[in-house]
């Protein structure tokens, strides 16, 4: 595969009511990672949007941003997913040898709507809809409990787990300030008010307000505009089945799979030894260990165990992960963000030392029924 | 400054659908109606599929509409189960009384989990494993509502 060149970026501070409308921050995130790059919109040859008709309260949403995302009178396209799924569009079209530099941004605004009741929407409208039962937290509270039972993991293992992303957070220039706890403790993780048992909000990425973009070109291009492109060698995604009552909650299928795909394009045989650092969309703390297992960055049942700190053995969401801003549609899309910051040594207080070789993973659906994840690499002179 | 916010709720169009649910659902209602269970199994693999529904995905291949059809008993077995304040179709502040625990129940002979209410039963005392048999609703209307949940089998 030819390279994809990460070129510019930008992370609009994510807020639980950001203090502008989603034009405005469409805007500041294409104009913002157009000038990282010292480029314009004319260089634009297509730009790829990542926002949901649900979430903005209206059908093909994406033309009303057309203008300030600067695809006005540009090849422009949608990806109604997680923005780590827009990227993998920008890449086919960098990679039809159409286009010379796309704009990927996602990003929507959870304080106008009510997200959980929403994903209700997405059931099986005639089976489980009118039952309401089934929505983002109670998926993700079947999915935490088929984890413990299967590999006899305790509560206390998963509040670990957001105890470090809320820490980690604190470290995080771009982190929602309700996400930053350097004191926080596994006792007030377990201590805080249940969701639905056993998630408690501690342990839910909540989401909020943001939007992000980055910027994609072939690899010729990419080399044009700087010395030192971020370099995306791998990528896969992968889908399970809908129905939860089919799916065996406690791994993820379709993350083994990404995770094979993208490991076999970018030549990696030993994710445990070549990875240097991961930024892992986790919608949920027990997310985090479950994705590991099936990355093959530890054994499966064993992903709590994992050094993941900072410093340790491999650092997994040191920028806090989604916990630190779930930015619905620009989650993913600010993994691939923070990975490239650690490749390029950005990352300032959360900086992994030495970072080479980097994952970012994005997902969507109900107990993250879709995965994706891509492999970076360069970012240095 | 004011901070101006405008209700789309206000804006809303009325979009009624009209799903139709196919011929296997059509008559896993009429038996629902007559408070029983059908399950379809795949000739193929040998999947029992509750609710039935016309395509393996495994095996994508039709399931044929005929001589594929499992008589169900009623009771099934918890394998996985959350109890929440919160009812999912509204905004998170409003917060119930109430807990509702709900179930992933595999109903005995079936492959696929459903996800209804476990009713009779304190969430601490709630078993992964445990019996459960299902409670109709009052009324009967050939409609997903007609399960109104599933308590434990002898009680608890």
């Amino acid at each position: 595969m030819e390279k994809v060149g990460i070129v510019g970026y930008c992370q609009i501070k994510p807020s639980m009511d950001l203090q502008m409308d989603r034009y405005e921050a469409a805007f500041k995130a294409v104009r913002g990672a157009l000038d990282s790059a010292n480029l314009k919109r004319k260089d634009l040859t297509s730009v790829v949007s990542s926002t949901n008709d649900f979430y903005d309260g209206r059908t093909i949403s994406n033309c009303f941003t057309v203008d300030p995302s600067g695809s006005y009178l540009k090849d422009e396209t949608k990806v109604e997913m997680d923005g780590a799924y827009a990227v993998l569009y920008g890449m086919m079209r960098v990679l039809s040898g159409n286009h010379k530099l796309v704009a990927v941004w996602g990003g929507s605004m959870a304080s106008c709507f009510p997200y959980e009741s929403t994903t209700l929407l997405s059931t099986d409208p005639t089976f489980e809809r009118p039952t309401e039962l089934v929505n983002v937290m109670t998926a993700g509270a079947f999915q935490m409990r088929a984890y413990m039972q299967k590999f006899d993991v305790k509560a206390e293992d998963i509040a670990k787990v957001a105890v470090k992303n809320r820490k980690n957070a604190a470290k995080n220039d771009f982190a929602l300030p309700e996400s930053q706890n350097a004191k926080i403790t596994v006792k007030d993780v377990l201590a805080a008010e249940t969701l639905s048992s056993p998630v408690t909000e501690l342990m839910y990425a909540r989401p909020c307000d943001g939007a992000a973009c980055i910027l994609l070109a072939p690899e010729q291009q990419a080399l044009k505009i700087r010395e030192d492109p971020v370099w995306i060698t791998g990528v896969g995604h992968s889908q399970e089945q809908y129905y939860l009552g089919e799916r065996d909650l406690s791994k993820s299928l379709s993350m083994e799979n990404a995770a094979k795909m993208a490991f076999k394009m970018a030549k990696i045989k030993d994710p445990q030894k070549d990875i240097d650092v991961a930024e892992i969309f986790e919608h949920f703390a027990h997310e985090e260990p479950i994705f590991s297992e099936a990355i093959g960055l530890c054994e499966p049942g064993k992903g709590t165990s994992l050094s993941t700190e900072i410093n340790g053995e491999i650092p997994i969401n040191p920028s806090g992960g989604a916990t630190s801003g779930n930015v619905l549609c620009a989650t993913g899309l600010v993994r691939l963000i923070e990975a490239a910051k650690q490749l390029r040594g950005e990352a300032k207080n959360h900086q992994v030392a030495g970072a080479k070789r980097a994952i970012a993973s994005g997902q969507f659906g109900f107990s993250a029924q879709n995965s994706i994840l891509y492999i970076l690499e360069g970012g240095k002179k | 400054m004011v901070k101006k916010l405008i209700d789309v709720a206000e804006g809303i169009v009325r979009a009624d659908f009209e799903y139709w649910v196919g011929k296997y659902m059509d008559k896993f209602y009429e038996r629902l109606e007559k408070q029983q269970f059908i399950a379809i199994k795949c000739p193929s693999c040998n999947k029992v599929y509750f609710p039935p529904r016309k395509v393996c995905g495994e095996c994508f291949k039709t399931i044929p509409l005929e001589n594929c059809w499992v008589d169900l008993a009623t009771t099934g077995t918890l394998v996985n189960f959350t109890a929440t304040n919160y009812s999912v179709m509204e905004r998170r502040k409003k917060k119930n009384e109430k807990t509702t625990i709900i179930g992933l129940i595999k109903i005995d002979g079936s492959d696929t989990a459903i996800i209804y209410p476990v009713l009779d039963v304190q969430e601490k005392d709630v078993k992964l494993g445990m019996k459960l048999d299902v409670v109709w609703n009052k009324k009967i209307a050939g409609s997903p509502g007609d399960i109104k949940g599933f308590k434990p089998v002898g009680g608890t």
